[in-house]
């Protein structure tokens, strides 16, 4: 469980990529530089479009994993 | 000397100023049949939405450029100078007022290809810094995951391994398994990200005992909607790369419509000697497994009224017309026809990437009216797209004209009428998963033309996308 001070918590339950992508771009626009998203997904899709998104946009991944089939990811925004 | 982006677009267009586009610029008559063509005047009928009036723009810049009577009296003809403000235009016009569904071009006299124009101005609009970020986004994950697939691969094998897990429960057989990299297959099946376009799929590939191997990329292709011929190519290279090394017979891509319309129609002009492969979308798969009598159907298992939206990337643009009839004939009694159909079937309006953009979503709800009324008249309760792209635009026009419509791939009826052991819980999971974004703002597709050219740079370190996984 991370212990950083989370800028936001998005539900991406359910929606099937590229939208986890989508909010998330959209969603990390929301937030200060440094502080951190948590979200929460279903689909598998995240996997690999959550770190290459992240290379892309210089953003950090601090966390991917899975938990049964829900898919838990934490960002940082970089820049 | 510092290059503003007038410059490049200029030279942009010079560059792409090849036989066909300069017929598409220079051969209008303004006759205005075009007009009733477009969904988008349909549903809203003003001069804006006419697809000669939104290539005019366009035009009057070609003739200022291009022709001497313009150059010398340009009141004359009606050329006009470019300007930043006419780059915004052009980007406005080219990614939001049309969907480079071709209902133009098939219903003009001269066979005018006004979406190799809209495809012309997306380029412009990409290498001005004019494009919708969303899909300059998506193209560059995709690129990124070509580069290093180790990135994500571990996940992705672990994903498949629990698929696979549902799919014995589904087909009852505990061998059942999605091969991946699997050298010498005689398939390569391309999904998009996610287990609903592979499940439904492996599931139909293990009961005819087919030969296949999942590849290990998505099928979309966002750098082709962006009009962006170097993006495009290294997100295609990626699979074409992945066939060559598999010495797979044939690549099958999944219910996509510009994914399947990029590789078969648009990739072999970019890559042509090394298809040692043919392409086929899973709907000619599915019909030729009907046809062949490789498939227990029970159409009695899909009981609802039943329609088809022809994707234009399969249909129109790709000929993919009389397969998915095939198939639906076998998987229900109650399929039912939209009119119009097949080669004149009106865009779902939300192709060409505009389902991907949130800010896009009162233009395509207005853009799918003459869908939307379509559904309603048809009196069905399903509506069929082979195209993901499609099944989100209806699934979000049955939320906005209470529709009240299922939307679902043609596999997902397919598994259904196949009646495995499994079937009853794992197609009520995957139908779930597809309708789970209809009713939001945000989702997303892609598509093109063969026209393509590479853009220059004008964001940053944008280097040359590498070629090879």
């Amino acid at each position: 469980m991370s212990t950083q001070t989370t800028g936001m918590v998005l539900d991406l339950k359910g929606l099937l990529c590229p939208m986890p992508v989508i909010k998330l771009a959209k969603a990390i626009k929301d937030i200060p530089v440094g502080e951190i998203i948590e979200a929460f997904a279903t689909d598998p899709g995240v996997m690999a479009d959550i770190p290459a998104w992240c290379r892309t946009t210089g953003n950090e991944l601090v966390t991917l994993e899975k938990n049964d089939k829900q898919f838990r990811f934490v960002v940082r925004r970089v820049k | 000397m510092t290059t503003t982006k007038i410059d490049i677009a200029l030279n942009l267009l010079n560059q792409q100023l090849n036989q066909p586009l300069t017929a598409a610029l220079e051969v209008c008559a303004r006759c205005g049949i075009c007009a009733e063509a477009c969904h988008y005047y349909v549903a809203e009928p003003k001069v804006e939405h006419i697809p000669a009036a939104r290539a005019e723009s366009l035009r009057k810049v070609y003739r200022s450029e291009h022709d001497l009577l313009s150059r010398l009296f340009p009141s004359w003809t009606g050329a006009e100078r470019l300007t930043e403000e006419k780059l915004a235009e052009w980007a406005d016009i080219a990614f939001n007022k049309c969907t480079l569904c071709y209902r133009c071009t098939i219903n003009c006299p001269m066979g005018l290809d006004t979406p190799l124009l809209m495809t012309s101005l997306r380029a412009i609009a990409t290498a001005t810094g004019n494009a919708p970020e969303v899909l300059e986004m998506l193209a560059d994950a995709a690129i990124e995951k070509g580069k290093d697939p180790e990135i994500y691969l571990g996940f992705y094998k672990e994903s498949i391994k629990d698929m696979e897990v549902e799919l014995q429960e589904l087909t009852g057989n505990p061998d059942a398994s999605i091969p991946l990299q699997k050298q010498g297959a005689k398939k390569l099946y391309v999904a998009l990200a996610g287990a609903h376009t592979i499940l439904p799929v492996a599931a139909i590939f293990e009961t005819v005992g087919e030969d296949w191997t999942l590849s290990i990329f998505e099928a979309a292709n966002y750098g082709i909607f962006l009009g962006d011929a170097s993006r495009a190519k290294a997100i295609a290279r990626r699979i074409v790369d992945e066939a060559k090394s598999l010495g797979v017979e044939e690549i099958v891509i999944s219910e996509c419509g510009h994914a399947y319309y990029v590789m078969r129609w648009v990739a072999p002009n970019w890559f042509g000697d090394e298809f040692t492969f043919r392409v086929r979308s899973i709907v000619e798969v599915l019909a030729e497994y009907v046809q062949d009598g490789k498939l227990k159907l029970d159409p009695s298992a899909n009981s609802e009224p039943i329609t088809y939206h022809d994707s234009c990337n399969l249909g129109r643009k790709g000929g993919i017309l009389a397969e998915p009839r095939v198939v639906l004939q076998a998987v229900t009694n109650d399929f039912r026809e939209l009119t119009p159909n097949r080669e004149e079937a009106y865009c779902c309006g939300g192709g060409a990437g505009l389902v991907a953009l949130p800010e896009a979503y009162d233009l395509r709800m207005m853009a799918g009216k003459p869908k939307a009324d379509q559904v309603k008249r048809s009196g069905a309760q399903v509506v069929v797209a082979a195209c993901e792209n499609c099944r989100l635009q209806l699934g979000d026009l049955s939320g906005y004209y209470g529709l009240g419509i299922g939307v679902t791939a043609l596999t997902d009826l397919v598994v259904k009428a196949m009646r495995l052991p499994g079937n009853q819980k794992t197609v009520e999971h995957i139908m779930t998963l597809e309708t789970a974004n209809s009713g939001e703002h945000d989702n997303a597709e892609v598509w093109g033309s063969t026209d393509l050219v590479s853009l220059p740079s004008t964001k940053g370190d944008r280097s040359e996308p590498k070629s090879n996984v």
